[in-house]
């Protein structure tokens, strides 16, 4: 009796405690939403209100024709494809090579790799920014796709999941004739799916919320990300604080809609990932 | 191109804006490991523990901060932290306790580190639950059989237990915490007065905005060196270098 009682009033405080946190989290994604159908003066206003008073979609609107939403949410989109199918090709096929195959020099080539990983991103960043500097690619997609086009950590991860794919299959596809890539493309690439969907959450996620790489690359206001022309609405002079929450919003549901659809194998991936590294 | 040896590690040394920068660094990643690790782990071992049957909402709301693009997540937070019509500041004064401004000197790092922590808790309640799911179940069968309380079994089951996942984690903090950029360029600038900004914010700064290359490289690899001694120094407390019993 006296167990049960305790028992009960631990799990109401642990419920308590986890949906506290998960109400905490939440709000500023529900303020967020109920702003963007509000009127400036609503969002100043002293009694905040959750559901807006005169909701309409002024600020989307706005986004749309004063800022050309469409045409940065379309670079961004056209970027982070690029970069999310180029890493998903070159990570899995490099991955494939070094985990079925023996060729000069591959244990080094792997530790150079590993290595890679652990240099900071800012350490290398102004020797890449000269780089793309002397070949002339300030100022283009290009330039903010190539030095991230294959990734080490891509490698390594899909080189974990490569190496559970067994060899005997690979084996009797050669006896029947197979050329190489196409045991990679057609054998082992279905099977290390749930790492694929892994790597493609994670990819297009760096790419889409990418902030400082497109920054110090793109001169040209069109060509530019969502990330830094939302940053360089905060940066006006006077903040139109609805239409910003707005293209918040609106850059954050794509990535959303890919994680939902890939919720599953991405938690199950994660996991398998996490305690392999 | 001129050569100047050593010269911009020395500048560095006494560069009064650049130290400011590190000691920002240092004060977020303190605060990484005071807030968003302890809370992690206190919500994996709840969502783990037999208490809980609803894991995967928590698992899937905690989680969901960190897909927001920092820029969104930090434009969001500028509101939050207004000092006017600020939530916080609102939910405050309806308590009758007056605004505080939360953009200033004295409370900006503060700011920064509840946006990060925002951001951030959910994959480390993640990382912690993977560590605490391959704990095998026969070692806590075995202590209770020994009689070990609810305590003894996590001090000297569970937490040495997931001294991998541990590692990992803190390895990964630490390394974020010193990467940290967005965040306070965002919030406050890297101000007010420098209060909240950090060394990448300070290599971006000399590196772009003044344009002085050979400076900006100097810092970025000053931060690759406070990186490695850190790793190493955390993996080697953590005994990764020590030989299995």
């Amino acid at each position: 009796m006296d167990a049960t009682l305790t028992r009960r009033a631990q799990r109401t405080i642990a419920y308590g405690f986890l949906f506290f946190i998960l109400i905490s989290m939440a709000t500023p994604f529900v303020w967020m939403i109920s702003n963007t159908f509000k009127e400036q003066s609503e969002i100043f206003q002293l009694q905040p209100t959750l559901i807006p008073e005169e909701p309409h979609l002024r600020n989307y609107i706005s986004l749309f024709v004063d800022f050309d939403f469409a045409r940065h949410f379309l670079n961004s989109a056209f970027i982070a494809v690029v970069h999310t199918a180029s890493h998903l090709f070159l990570a899995s096929l490099a991955g494939f090579a070094f985990a079925k195959y023996n060729f000069p020099l591959k244990n080094l080539l792997f530790l150079v790799l590993l290595g890679s990983m652990m240099v900071p991103l800012y350490t290398i960043f102004i020797p890449l920014f000269v780089l793309v500097i002397r070949l002339g690619l300030v100022n283009s997609y290009a330039g903010v796709i190539l030095p991230g086009v294959a990734g080490a950590f891509g490698i390594f991860f899909m080189k974990q999941s490569m190496e559970a794919v067994p060899g005997e299959l690979l084996d009797s596809a050669r006896i029947d004739g197979a050329s190489e890539f196409r045991i990679y493309w057609q054998i082992a690439l279905p099977l290390v799916r749930p790492a694929l969907a892994v790597l493609a959450v994670l990819a297009f996620m760096n790419s889409w919320n990418d902030f400082v790489w497109p920054l110090v690359v793109l001169r040209s206001q069109e060509l530019q990300t969502l990330p830094v022309v939302m940053a360089g609405m905060v940066n006006m002079y006077r903040m139109e604080y609805g239409v910003v929450m707005a293209a918040s919003l609106l850059s954050t549901m794509p990535i959303l809609l890919l994680f939902l659809a890939l919720q599953k194998q991405f938690l199950a991936g994660l996991t398998v990932g996490a305690v392999k590294s | 191109m001129r050569h100047v040896g050593l010269g911009n590690y020395t500048y560095l040394a006494g560069d009064p804006a650049f130290l400011k920068s590190l000691w920002n660094t240092v004060y977020y990643a303190v605060g990484a490991f005071l807030f968003i690790l302890p809370l992690a782990l206190v919500l994996a071992l709840l969502i783990n523990s037999t208490l809980i049957r609803i894991k995967s909402l928590f698992r899937i709301g905690y989680f969901l901060p960190i897909l927001t693009s920092t820029v969104a997540a930090t434009i969001m937070f500028l509101l939050i932290f207004n000092n006017e019509f600020g939530l916080i500041n609102q939910g405050l004064a309806s308590l009758g306790i007056p605004a505080l401004k939360w953009l200033d000197e004295e409370l900006v790092k503060i700011s920064v580190l509840a946006v990060v922590t925002w951001r951030y808790t959910g994959i480390n309640v993640l990382y912690f639950l993977t560590g605490l799911q391959s704990i095998p179940p026969e070692l806590y069968e075995a202590a209770q059989v020994d009689g070990a309380g609810t305590w003894a079994q996590f001090r000297y089951i569970t937490l040495p237990q997931l001294r991998p996942i541990a590692l990992f984690v803190g390895v990964v903090t630490m390394i974020g915490s010193f990467q940290l950029f967005a965040e306070p360029m965002l919030l406050a600038n890297g101000g007010p007065n420098d209060a909240s900004l950090t060394i990448a914010n300070y290599l971006y700064r000399i590196g772009f905005t003044n344009a002085k290359l050979g400076y900006g490289s100097a810092i970025g690899w000053v931060l690759a060196l406070i990186i490695f001694g850190l790793s190493f120094i955390q993996l080697y407390l953590f005994g990764a270098f020590r030989k299995e019993d």
